[in-house]
């Protein structure tokens, strides 16, 4: 993909008032090619025009009442080539590991900048998971990382490895993830392979702290 | 989403009392399916019958996907309710039916054995399972819910308890109707009327349920009124309150974006925190500090929490050298002002990073006593550690670290 052409957006989130505020604060460098205000226009929508990223709420009305989730698991066959990007003002734990769970390739909340979004939308359409600094500490909270709780393999879906959670602390510390890569001395290509190793784990794993958020939204 | 809706009986596309219909829904099948397996069923010995009046009896009717609606979680319900046809009413012409059929019943066997005494057997028992009935829904839902709370039945004791109780109870009346009967008489009539109480119970054993049901459904329909009254109260003393004082003073910008963060803030405290008892959460009184640092100072701080533990003198000293980093981070950094703390098994750890110029802490005149003695001081006394890292261009991190007590003693 190259960096000059704009990625095309679907919105959906049920207020007027804050679509329009996204796409006046977004750059140039991102398209918003439709909006949708709730669930099944919204799966509709991205089911015809397959955008690279869908930006989306996780409180929608309509559908069966899952909300964002909802249209990220109607819409799991598209995952492959759709990301989604999870926009919510909730700090609510099972709301965000909802939306990742069901396959969000990332969670940012209301408050966020209107370059910080843009950046975020570029990184998610690249396939890349972005991580705001509270779900990075969502991350933490749920593997146990701050009681000593440290993977020793590589292969251990429900704890963190000792470097993946030094990624995670300094992103719930405030840093961008070029600040992480200068902090540690590895490449910002090795941090984004860092988060997204975490991101699978945060959707695969079967920790019960996950699985108890997921079951309160019955997602499971 | 394969989510299973409710049992229930629902009143569009019912054939006979929407057993079958409510069936479907719930299982996802198709309803001339269940239809089918019920007749076949019925055909088998009568089972069917059996089980469908059971149902019909046991399920409550309702919409399956209004019910499921309300098993949402709260924060994805609408707050008002919808206006909604009255669904729950007295089953009274059921409870009566069911006695009339009771009484026919009786009397049929009554007649067939051909004895009188049947008449004065049976005749006191209705009267007398009648008036417990009337007596147990007469009790009011509180009393009841904490009667059946105890001898429901949850621990083995309770039931022992139970039993051995009603035993008692059966035996002292026999011994005192019974006081010149021969023994063997005693015995039979105790075995017929423990026959007819058994009947008895089988049949009212559905209305029972049903009446039980119901209260616990208007009690969560209580409950649920009372929270969104506390709601509306709650959202009219504070955000209508503020976006008045917005109004007010919209020419302001400073004070309208103090307002609405303040605001902000204490909305979403009130909608997805817990709430703690104070003095027993850390985090909870690391948000005050952040708070009071916001509200004076007018600046934003992403704040992140992991973990948590009871407060004590040590984090004590450490949220007040956490404010002083704040303060110091808004005043002389430039935003955005990130918190981040974790409370872990041995040591809690608080980072305070800004984006400003950064200063060295070897430059900082020692008359100036704001991080000298406030942070590193006050952190180093309680055996901790206090780092100040400053670079340009990359802002400045405090790194504040206590041991905890318990860390300590290992």
């Amino acid at each position: 993909m190259s960096p000059q052409a704009p990625v095309d957006v679907v919105l959906v989130d049920d207020h007027l008032m804050f679509r329009t505020g996204v796409r006046a604060s977004l750059d140039d460098t991102v398209n918003v090619v439709g909006e949708a205000d709730d669930v099944d226009t919204a799966i509709t929508l991205v089911r015809s025009l397959q955008p690279p990223v869908v930006v989306l709420d996780v409180h929608l009305p309509g559908g069966m009442g899952g909300g964002g989730a909802e249209v990220i698991t109607a819409c799991a066959d598209l995952l492959a080539t759709t990301r989604f990007l999870a926009l919510s003002v909730s700090d609510a734990a099972e709301d965000v590991v909802a939306v990742i769970r069901a396959g969000a390739r990332g969670y940012v909340t209301k408050a966020i900048s209107g370059p910080d979004l843009s950046d975020a939308v570029r990184r998610v359409a690249g396939g890349d998971a972005v991580f705001s600094p509270r779900l990075a500490g969502f991350v933490l909270d749920a593997f146990g990382a701050a009681a000593g709780d440290v993977a020793t393999g590589d292969d251990e879906l429900d704890r963190l490895s000792a470097r993946e959670r030094e990624v995670m602390r300094l992103i719930a510390r405030g840093y961008s993830y070029r600040e992480v890569a200068t902090e540690l001395f590895i490449s910002i290509k090795t941090v984004e392979t860092h988060v997204s190793a975490v991101l699978r784990k945060l959707q695969l794993s079967s920790r019960h702290e996950l699985t108890r958020w997921a079951a309160a939204r019955r997602l499971l | 989403m394969t989510e299973r809706l409710p049992l229930r009986r629902p009143a569009q596309g019912r054939g006979i009392g929407g057993v079958c219909a409510g069936l479907a829904a719930h299982l996802g099948l198709p309803v001339a399916v269940v239809r089918l397996v019920m007749a076949a069923l019925v055909l088998l010995g009568g089972f069917g019958a059996v089980l469908y009046v059971w149902l019909w009896v046991t399920v409550p009717a309702g919409d399956p996907t209004a019910a499921a609606a309300e098993q949402r979680p709260a924060a994805l319900s609408r707050l008002a309710p919808r206006l909604r046809d009255p669904d729950r009413r007295v089953p009274l012409t059921d409870i009566g039916v069911g006695l009339l059929l009771l009484v026919a019943a009786g009397l049929a066997v009554a007649v067939r054995s051909g004895v009188r005494i049947e008449y004065s057997w049976v005749v006191p028992t209705l009267i007398l399972l009648g008036g417990t009935a009337l007596a147990w829904s007469q009790l009011d839902a509180v009393q009841r819910g904490r009667f059946l709370a105890h001898a429901g039945g949850r621990t083995p004791v309770s039931v022992v308890r139970l039993l051995a109780g009603t035993v008692l109870a059966g035996l002292g009346v026999f011994l005192l109707v019974g006081q010149d009967e021969p023994f063997d008489v005693l015995v039979r009539s105790a075995v017929a009327a423990l026959a007819v109480l058994v009947g008895a119970a089988i049949v009212l054993a559905p209305w029972w349920l049903r009446l039980v049901r119901e209260l616990g459904d208007e009690r969560a329909a209580r409950a649920r009124e009372s929270e969104r009254a506390d709601i509306a109260a709650h959202l009219h003393d504070s955000v209508l309150q503020t976006l008045a004082l917005i109004r007010a003073r919209s020419d302001e910008p400073e004070q309208v974006a103090r307002l609405a963060r303040a605001q902000e803030r204490e909305l979403r405290e009130w909608l997805y925190d817990d709430r703690t008892t104070p003095g027993t959460s850390l985090a909870a009184e690391l948000r005050g500090v952040v708070a009071e640092v916001e509200d004076h100072r007018g600046a934003a701080i992403e704040t992140v929490v992991v973990g948590d533990r009871v407060p004590d003198a040590g984090t004590e000293a450490l949220l007040q050298a956490t404010r002083e980093a704040l303060v110091n981070a808004v005043v002389h950094g430039r935003p955005p002002v990130s918190l981040y703390l974790e409370a872990g098994a041995d040591r809690v750890e608080v980072f305070v990073r800004d984006h400003g110029d950064g200063f060295e802490l070897a430059d900082v005149p020692a008359d100036r006593f704001g991080v000298r003695e406030s942070i590193v001081g006050r952190i180093r006394r309680r055996g901790g550690t206090a780092t100040v890292q400053s670079r340009p261009g990359r802002g400045t991190e405090v790194h504040l670290c206590l041991p905890t007590s318990e860390g300590e003693q290992r």
